[in-house]
């Protein structure tokens, strides 16, 4: 992970409750949801339209107000690259 | 440990993993003949290629240097050649033209006309006759040792899911830098899979001119989305990679690109061209498994690793995305993800999921899929080798049509 990330890969499902943490044990997190093995979950507050950052990078931005603990997938985040439709 | 292998040695000193004798179809109408030919004769492999008719030339030419290509690809020990008459066809697909330019590496190429056997039953007759003189000759190569140096090496990401970025890619990258700085070759493609990470990417380019080629293909790319009026997230990232967590295109190619690893890129190439020299290269062209496989093997690769993902590929045993595509170059599983891996060992030859577990260093993975690609290299199979599929090939012709 890098320090501009505001999202966390599970590298295995996590149960609604949870409070899980990185493998270097910088952040903490409790999970407001399901997430599935592979999927992200939202390390911090992310506001409507927030960059996405994983990787260190962008990857997308939220639509709508996203809380920490949240899983965070095609149904709060949109890719801006190659949209002809925009 | 031996960073060797044993393969065939090849007139122009490449080395092949495999010892294949081609059937090229010089014209579409010959597919029927070669394919005939091919069922009869073991160690011989062909293609079914969809044809050239009405094509404009740049298609022409993609199929054209494609077939050759596959022709000049190092497994391949010998050619023959079918056409219709000599001297016949369109300028690109003229079987002299190919054959001159796959005869000037050395490899032995024999030729037949259907005009001057008179017919079908007899060009088949005849060209048995050949085909099992030349796979008898093939048998008399014996393998030698060689060294990284004469390796050559593709990688297609496919099925991605998160484990693809972290512990899948970057696995073949740690076995692309010790490739490519052993003096070997490697290469890699997808284009649209560069979209949203094409800044990290041409900070690996060689030189000024290598980074603005990468730039330019993945503006052309980027504006063929735009302009189709599409949501480009309809169509990549697939819906398997959206079941597999993957969101955006951006964060699917931020997790692609890794997979080329650290070295320079050399330069940029066309789909079905050929280097001019070892290095890592990159191939601006479409990612289909049916497609892109035959582009590796016409730039000269001996090996492609696909490097799956598999979160969103369905049942157990499931099918594999692509087995035979490569034609005479062999395709070799892989995936980071333990649990795609235990549904499809059937199919999967390698399995880094220890990284993804933290159990298990980038170095270290590295280490062992580089080790079973060097006896992949010396005769070892892959899964999908041992299944008898003849997929459909697609060349990379992008059309309009006539």
């Amino acid at each position: 992970m890098k320090e501009a990330d505001n999202i966390a890969i599970a590298i295995r499902q996590i149960e609604a409750g949870e409070s899980v943490s990185d493998t270097e044990q910088k952040v903490t997190v409790v999970a407001t949801e399901t997430i599935p093995f592979g999927f992200k979950i939202a390390i911090r507050e992310i506001a409507d339209g927030d960059l996405i950052y994983k990787y260190g990078e962008p990857i997308g931005k939220s639509v709508g107000f996203i809380c920490a603990g949240q899983l965070v997938h095609v149904h709060n985040i949109v890719g801006v690259r190659g949209r002809g439709d925009l | 440990m031996n960073d060797t292998f044993i393969g065939y040695p090849r007139e122009n000193g490449t080395v092949g993993i495999r010892n294949h004798v081609f059937l090229l179809p010089v014209q579409r109408y010959m597919n029927m003949v070669t394919n005939k030919i091919c069922e009869c004769v073991p160690g011989t492999k062909t293609v079914t290629f969809t044809g050239e008719m009405g094509r404009p030339k740049t298609d022409r030419e993609v199929i054209s240097r494609t077939l050759i290509g596959l022709a000049l690809n190092p497994n391949v020990h010998s050619v023959l050649l079918i056409g219709i008459k000599r001297n016949h066809g369109y300028e690109e697909m003229r079987l002299e033209f190919m054959r001159d330019a796959i005869a000037s590496s050395g490899k032995r190429t024999e030729v037949l006309y259907l005009a001057e056997e008179e017919g079908f039953y007899n060009i088949l007759g005849k060209g048995i006759k050949i085909a099992r003189e030349m796979v008898l000759e093939a048998s008399r190569v014996f393998r030698q040792p060689f060294g990284l140096d004469t390796l050559s090496i593709a990688v297609k990401c496919g099925l991605s899911d998160a484990t693809s970025g972290i512990a899948g890619n970057p696995v073949v990258g740690r076995v692309f830098d010790k490739i490519v700085t052993a003096g070997g070759t490697a290469c890699f493609s997808e284009t649209t899979e560069v979209i949203g990470a094409e800044h990290i990417l041409v900070k690996k380019a060689c030189n000024e001119s290598v980074a603005n080629k990468i730039l330019a293909a993945v503006k052309a790319t980027e504006e063929a989305a735009l302009s189709t009026g599409e949501d480009i997230r309809k169509t990549n990232p697939i819906p398997e990679n959206i079941e597999g967590g993957i969101s955006t295109l951006e964060e699917k190619s931020l997790g692609a690109i890794v997979k080329a690893g650290s070295q320079p890129i050399t330069d940029v190439l066309q789909y079905g061209e050929q280097p001019q020299a070892p290095g890592l290269y990159f191939i601006d062209a479409w990612m289909s498994s049916i497609c892109l496989p035959v582009g590796f093997a016409a730039f000269g690769a001996q090996l492609m690793i696909f490097q799956m993902g598999g979160a969103g590929f369905p049942s157990r045993h499931p099918i594999m995305p692509a087995h035979s595509t490569g034609v005479i170059m062999p395709l070799m599983y892989m995936t980071g993800n333990p649990e795609a891996y235990e549904r499809g060992s059937d199919g999967i030859d390698f399995c880094s999921g220890e990284v993804l577990q933290g159990k298990m260093s980038l170095e270290t993975a590295g280490g062992q899929l580089l080790d079973l690609i060097l006896e992949i290299a010396s005769g070892r199979l892959t899964k999908v080798e041992t299944l008898k599929v003849q997929d459909p090939i697609e060349m990379y012709v992008k059309g309009p049509v006539f």
